[in-house]
């Protein structure tokens, strides 16, 4: 018998399965299927499964009617022998499930099973017959003698004795028998993982105890409330456990007209039959006494048991209170609102216009936007909440909205709905297949849907139709999911069909469904002879239309229509989003354009999104690995994450980061300007980089494979001191991350000005560290390191500009471009030498001697260096060779190694003596700065720096998307990270005689090679002067702690000439500075003479013109 | 415009009017206030929207307006486009004791002057005006105990005065964008019917809809020639507004 069901069982999932015909890739993981499917918490995954046939013994479920629907219950004519179910066995971590659906959610299923994993419910829920069953509330298993050689189990659970913790009363002993079906490895298999997770689950029994004893059916069964109302007294120790306000306030309605009383009695049968709370067995009778609607007292615990949220409050049975004391006090914008509407649920029930229903009701929502900040509170959760409050405990309450907000209401409480807005969608989608010509009609008439279903949906219909009515249909909803929404909400439509037809606008629409709503408890057929019939309302009319009519209508169903539309109603949200956004960005964004704005809009997100995503990833990965490490990997369901997990972070899913911290800006830089982009990536890219700009606008990236790499796909950033600095300009409010209004604000500085003047006080600015209007020698020597960063890719535009095309015809015209890098490298040495020049004396007593001398040995030593423009390109060739082997390393290791390639040992032999003749400028003992005019005036000395300012440094920000930022110079340089130094030799070859390399390739090599030669000088320089600064710091520690307090009291006086004088070198230079540009040929002469180069016959040639500097303090 | 003569049944047509504004800034409290003439202290926060309808009689014609009351939370901002959708007036509600209500509300306009349907008329409504210490002179019998306002100066927030957004503020920023501007109180019903009217005189008659259902032709339809109404209905059309008496 068994076996032949076993085998008619078996073929039919064959049949389903190749029936079937699922997109795999749009489908949750099946651990989320298994979990949907009983009701489990998140922590539970399927360990294993069998095919099983469960024997209820007798006297169960006398009401049980055999089943249609192919399912193989057979009630037996002998009464000893009771049900017998076929199903499939399945265990988790802490729970065992059966269920007569024919499902599979193990991950190591054969092909064909795994396409039907999804078995019926697609996840509705416990619609099948069955159970779920904690472990810790099976009391013993027993391993039956079988006569032909079946692996029988005898499972006898706590049922009914958990709470009393005394010996069950022969009356409510449950106890069933499952027969295995499966191979005898596979039964021991099966057997041995429940030997464990009941082992384990013996530490579970306290709370299992302690939440048990809250549910109302306990206290319904207790032999004491049984011995009181037999022997009618009054005097009992025990009080009911907390029903909800309905207790104290009455259930809406009418008690006796809802015939609450013989539903009860039945519930208690039903329950000392099959067993109550969590050891309850579900039969059909389970679902029709759903269907006809729960008794008040017990409604909440069957909700509780439907939505699964018993079982996350066995888990956690005290997580409700200890939230709420864990930030008691605390404050917050959900809390706020919360606030707001307190006053304001379910105004018309008495219970919530006493301090004790509103007080319930603040408690549940604000425990719930503290464990969900995501999610907070949206508005309708407080008329959920505060009906749910009727009959529930508080406690009961805040799991069951957890429930709701996490698995039966997906998104939609979220901060952008779309959860609402995407079922609307899917809503008006099957309006449009089942009832066509209404669908037409309100299409024509302009009348838009959703303006009245949404409330439906968002509020459960619990503020559309009255609450009795609603709450029949929450009964329903618990146990078999969102269809049910669905379904109702079409059947509304159905009902009102003809009437609906002759509608022109939303008024009328609306006035039609409020009466529809409002005469729900009258008769459906009121004229009807027949007495029963006229018996029937039009709720009773509405549920028999909306699960017999469109029981089509399946959790599938909705599955489906979800993921067709849902990329659709996100980009819908989105791009409301950003304009929303970028609207409210404040005055600066002012200064850029839409299409900038737009463009910043995207790439900040797209990186936030991005970064997001690849956590995950990582997460993913290393949990991955872990559970691999416990060599459970064959038993535990990893890979495939759910929808919702890989798309953490996009704007239309709800609260997505909003703040940019500096890994993310550092990678959000490299979008927009070249000079961010990393010269030694340290993974290698095969994706192209192109695609970054584009990943978020476009949903082109979601289906891609991330990277595993730190930074994606796209270019990876650098990391330079120029960037800190930004980044710290940026935070204004000098919290954890950007804004994008700080991104925004940020740029408008420096793109939204074509002000070279103000450009030149941003950049001074970003130096000025705290603020006082003067930039000390390190910030010299950082801005130029800063100068050499930005420009080590090129300048940019200057190369167009009419000036310097001038000076190209002047100058060797045939190195064009690789000769306005050298001449911006010299140009920034000279912008060092007159920085020191010009600056101002910390110290003012030094004025008199040292800054005359400083100047004139400064320039003694420019001229004593000062070579041909020949030799200085094999200097920096030289160099070059010399640094790339560090280069393909790490960002930080060209300062590391620098010094050490670059050092020559013979100046370290007597740095004392060439010490005491070092300029003054260049030594600590004499502190100094530049202030903002001295600086602007060295800019703009320089016709190169000046250019630099005016526009290579506002455009190397790259904004409208339709820039060709995506083309990194990394791109071709780096395509191959390894074959840099193989390429070395050949520009070199090239460059030395004087050929401009044809090929853009070559040159971006070469470009590389100059720009990094010079930053690496700058790093030598710095690390130098750093170390000799140490070195110097103890010689001179004595002398400066004297003159301190002199310093301090002279610094008045001599403060003001000071100033004067700078002024007035100032103005002598911008006329020179204009002079020079005035007459092209004679100002590159000027500053040719200018360029600090290397001796041409100093064995110190190779060294770069910064080191030069260096050279100076030995 | 011809064939609207002043024959004996005055033309009446409908206009859709959208109420936006922060949560709990009193917008439902408004419509209920001029539909039904009643204030609730405890009004459900909307989910969604609201719809209701109420005529408003001016001396030439009636008007039939579709109110669209949406929910405030900032979260249902996304659904909003849906009830805007072409609407004709919108009323920008703020609440005068509540300074981040005015922030949002220039949100809303500038969201809806870029949105919405050209031409559409706005209404900047400062409510809760009950809350201040300057009772409107239309109606004092309703707040007579309200005693110690002649000072007004230092102690005011002492006295209940909780006003934190000046008349002149919300004024100038409704000259600027050339909205129609009142201070309301839905609760003493202080300028209530004048907002509405003073819309439904705004309306420049070509824009009607006539009989409900012209409408449904699409957005198209009003954005016609509407373009340019919108000029000319800056300036001083709220006191015109105001004069012309609505018997609703």
């Amino acid at each position: 018998m068994f076996n032949l069901n076993a085998i008619v069982q078996k073929a039919q999932s064959l049949i389903d399965s190749s029936a079937a015909n699922h997109k795999p890739d749009s489908t949750p993981s099946k651990a989320e299927f298994f979990r949907l499917q009983f009701r489990l918490p998140e922590s539970q995954s399927p360990l294993h499964e069998i095919t099983a046939e469960l024997s209820l013994s007798a006297p169960h479920s006398t009401r049980s009617i055999p089943q249609s629907n192919g399912e193989k219950a057979r009630s037996s004519d002998k009464s000893d022998r009771g049900n017998t179910y076929i199903g499939k066995f399945h265990l988790s971590e802490s729970f065992l499930c059966f269920s007569t659906q024919n499902t599979s959610f193990l991950p190591h299923s054969t092909l064909q099973a795994s396409s039907a994993f999804t078995g019926q419910t697609h996840g509705a829920g416990p619609a099948g017959n069955g159970f779920t069953i904690p472990l810790c509330a099976i009391r013993r298993v027993e391993r039956l003698q079988s006569q032909n050689a079946l692996f029988a189990l005898a499972i006898t659970t706590w049922n009914g004795s958990i709470v009393a913790g005394k010996q069950a009363t022969p009356a409510n002993v449950q106890k069933f028998t499952v027969q295995l079906a499966g191979s005898r490895s596979a039964c021991e298999r099966f057997c041995d993982g429940l030997k464990k997770g009941l082992k384990d689950a013996i530490k579970e029994m306290e709370s299992m105890r302690s939440v048990i004893s809250q549910c109302y059916s306990e206290y319904l069964l207790s032999p004491e409330r049984l011995a009181k109302i037999d022997s009618s007294q009054i005097n009992s120790s025990k009080d009911p456990p907390d029903a909800g306000l309905g207790m104290v306030f009455r259930y809406p309605g009418d008690a006796k007209k809802l015939r609450d009383r013989s539903k009860m009695r039945l519930w208690g049968e039903y329950f000392r039959e099959n067993g109550r709370n969590a050891t309850l067995i579900r039969q059909p009778t389970f679902h029709k006494l759903i269907r006809v609607g729960l008794p008040n007292r017990l409604r909440g615990e069957v909700w509780e048991l439907t939505s699964g949220s018993l079982f996350m409050r066995l888990q956690k049975p005290k997580l409700f209170e200890e939230t709420l004391s864990k930030y008691s006090g605390r404050g917050s914008l959900a809390i706020d609102e919360i606030e707001k509407d307190l006053n304001r649920s379910l105004p018309e029930y008495p219970g919530f216009q006493s301090e004790e229903g509103i007080g319930r009701l603040r408690r549940v929502l604000t425990a719930y936007s503290w464990t969900n900040e995501e999610v907070g509170y949206c508005q309708a959760m407080n008329i959920v909440v505060a009906a749910l409050l009727i009959y529930l405990s508080e406690s009961q309450a805040f799991f069951l909205l957890s429930v709701l907000c996490g698995r039966l209401l997906p998104g939609y409480y979220s901060t952008t709905m779309y959860g609402t807005l995407l079922d609307q969608r899917v809503f008006e989608s099957l309006v449009e297949k089942t009832m066509p010509v209404l669908w037409e009609h309100l299409v024509k008439s302009d009348v838009q849907l959703s303006v009245v279903s949404l409330p439906w949906f968002l509020s459960l219909y619990i503020n559309s139709m009255p609450l009795v009515f609603a709450f029949r249909v929450l009964d329903v909803f618990f146990l078999e999911g969102p269809k049910v929404l669905f379904q109702i909400g079409l059947a509304i439509l159905r009902m009102n069909g003809e009437e609906l037809l002759d509608i022109t606008d939303d008024g009328t629409f609306i006035s039609i469904l409020k009466t529809y709503f409002s005469r729900l408890g009258e008769s459906a057929y009121p004229k009807s002879e027949n007495e029963k019939t006229r018996g029937i309302t039009r709720f009773q009319e509405l549920m028999v239309t909306a699960f017999k009519e469109f029981s089509g209508i399946t959790q599938e169903t909705i599955s489906e229509q979800r993921a067709k539309h849902k990329d659709a109603v996100l980009d819908n949200i989105e791009s409301f989003a950003k304009r929303t956004s970028i609207r409210n960005l404040g005055p600066d964004s002012k200064r850029l354009s839409m299409d900038d704005l737009g463009f910043l809009y995207d790439r900040f997100y797209g990186i936030l999104y991005e970064r997001e995503q690849r956590m995950q990833l990582l997460r993913e990965e290393a949990d991955h690995r872990a559970k691999a490490n416990k060599l459970m990997a064959n038993e535990i369901v990893t890979g495939i994450p759910g929808n919702k997990s890989v798309e953490i972070g996009r704007v239309g899913l709800g609260p997505s980061p909003t703040q940019m911290n500096y890994d993310a800006f550092r990678e959000f830089l490299t979008g927009i300007t070249r000079w961010a982009v990393t010269d030694s990536p340290t993974s290698p890219r095969k994706d192209s980089v192109s695609e970054t700009s584009s990943v978020y606008s476009g949903h082109s990236g979601r289906s891609r494979s991330l990277s595993l790499s730190p930074w994606g796909a796209g270019a990876e950033p650098t990391d330079h001191d120029f960037m800190q600095r930004l980044y710290g300009k940026w935070n204004i409010e000098d919290r954890d991350g950007l804004s994008l209004q700080n991104v925004v604000s940020g740029l408008a500085q420096v793109k939204g000005t074509t002000d070279l003047m103000s450009t030149i006080s941003y950049f001074f600015d970003l130096y000025d560290d705290d603020g006082d209007g003067k930039v000390d020698r390190e910030g010299i020597l950082r801005i130029s390191e800063a100068l050499l960063f930005l420009t080590r890719r090129g300048l940019g535009g200057i190369l167009t500009s009419p000036s310097s095309s001038a000076n190209n015809a002047n100058g060797d015209s045939d190195l064009s471009s690789t000769n306005i890098d050298e001449r911006f490298l010299s140009s920034v040495s000279a912008f060092i030498r007159r920085c020191f020049e010009y600056a101002d004396p910390d110290h003012p007593q030094h004025e008199s001697t040292g800054t005359a001398t400083s100047q004139s040995q400064l320039e003694d030593n420019v001229n004593a260096f000062s070579i041909g423009d020949d030799d200085d390109e094999e200097d920096l060739l030289d160099l070059g060779s010399g640094s790339p082997k560090s280069l393909p390393q790490s960002p930080s290791t060209p300062s590391s190694t620098a010094p050490k390639l670059h050092v020559d040992p013979s100046q370290k032999a007597n740095p004392t003596s060439r010490k005491a003749s070092a300029n003054l400028a260049l030594d600590p003992a004499n502190p100094l700065h530049i202030t903002l005019p001295t600086f602007r005036m060295v800019i703009l000395a320089d016709e190169l720096l000046q250019a630099f300012f005016e526009s290579s440094f506002p455009n190397s920000f790259h904004l409208s998307s339709t820039s060709s930022v995506s083309r990194t110079p990394t791109l071709s340089t780096f395509a191959a990270p390894n074959g840099l130094s193989s390429q070395l030799p050949l520009p070199a070859a090239g460059r030395s005689g004087g050929i401009v390399p044809p090929n853009k390739g070559l040159r971006g090599v070469l470009d590389n090679i100059v720009s990094d030669g010079m930053r690496v000088a700058g790093e030598v320089r710095k690390r130098m002067d750093e170390a000799q600064r140490e070195m110097e710091k103890n010689a001179v520690s004595h002398r400066h702690e004297d003159e301190d307090d002199e310093d301090r009291a002279m610094a008045g006086d001599e403060e003001e000439t000071d100033r004067r004088s700078v002024r007035e070198a100032d103005r002598d230079l911008l006329e020179g500075a204009e002079a020079d540009a005035g007459i092209g040929s004679k100002g590159q002469m000027g500053q040719d003479e200018l360029l600090i180069l290397g001796d041409p016959g100093s064995p110190r040639s190779e060294k770069s013109p910064a080191e030069k500097l260096v050279d100076f303090e030995h | 415009m011809a064939e609207t003569t002043a024959a004996p049944p005055k033309p009446s047509s409908s206009v859709k009017l959208v109420l936006l504004g922060e949560a709990a800034v009193g917008k439902s409290s408004l419509v209920l206030r001029f539909v039904n003439n009643d204030f609730q202290e405890n009004k459900e926060p909307t989910i969604g929207a609201a719809f209701l309808t109420q005529k408003c009689n001016l001396p030439h014609r009636t008007i039939k307006f579709e109110i669209w009351d949406t929910a405030g939370q900032e979260r249902f901002a996304s659904l909003a486009p849906m009830y805007y959708r072409n609407a004709q007036s919108a009323l920008v509600v703020y609440d005068l004791t509540k300074p981040t209500s005015l922030v949002k509300a220039r949100h809303w306009v500038a969201e809806l002057q870029r949105q919405a349907s050209p031409g559409i008329v706005i209404a900047l409504v400062g409510n809760k005006l009950d809350l201040t210490n300057e009772q409107s002179t239309e109606d004092p019998a309703i707040h007579g105990d309200d005693e110690g306002s002649t000072t007004e100066t230092a102690e005011a927030e002492s006295d209940g005065d909780a006003r934190k957004i000046s008349t002149k503020e919300g004024r100038e920023y409704a000259e600027e964008e050339g909205l129609l501007f009142f201070e309301t109180s839905a609760k003493s019903g202080v300028n209530v019917q004048e907002v509405f009217t003073a819309i439904a005189n705004a309306i420049p008659e070509t824009q009607m809809k006539g009989a409900r259902g012209a409408g449904a032709a699409g957005g198209t339809q009003t954005a016609l020639g509407a373009g340019t109404e919108r000029v000319n209905l800056t300036g001083p059309r709220g006191e015109v507004g105001a004069k012309e008496g609505c018997a609703c």
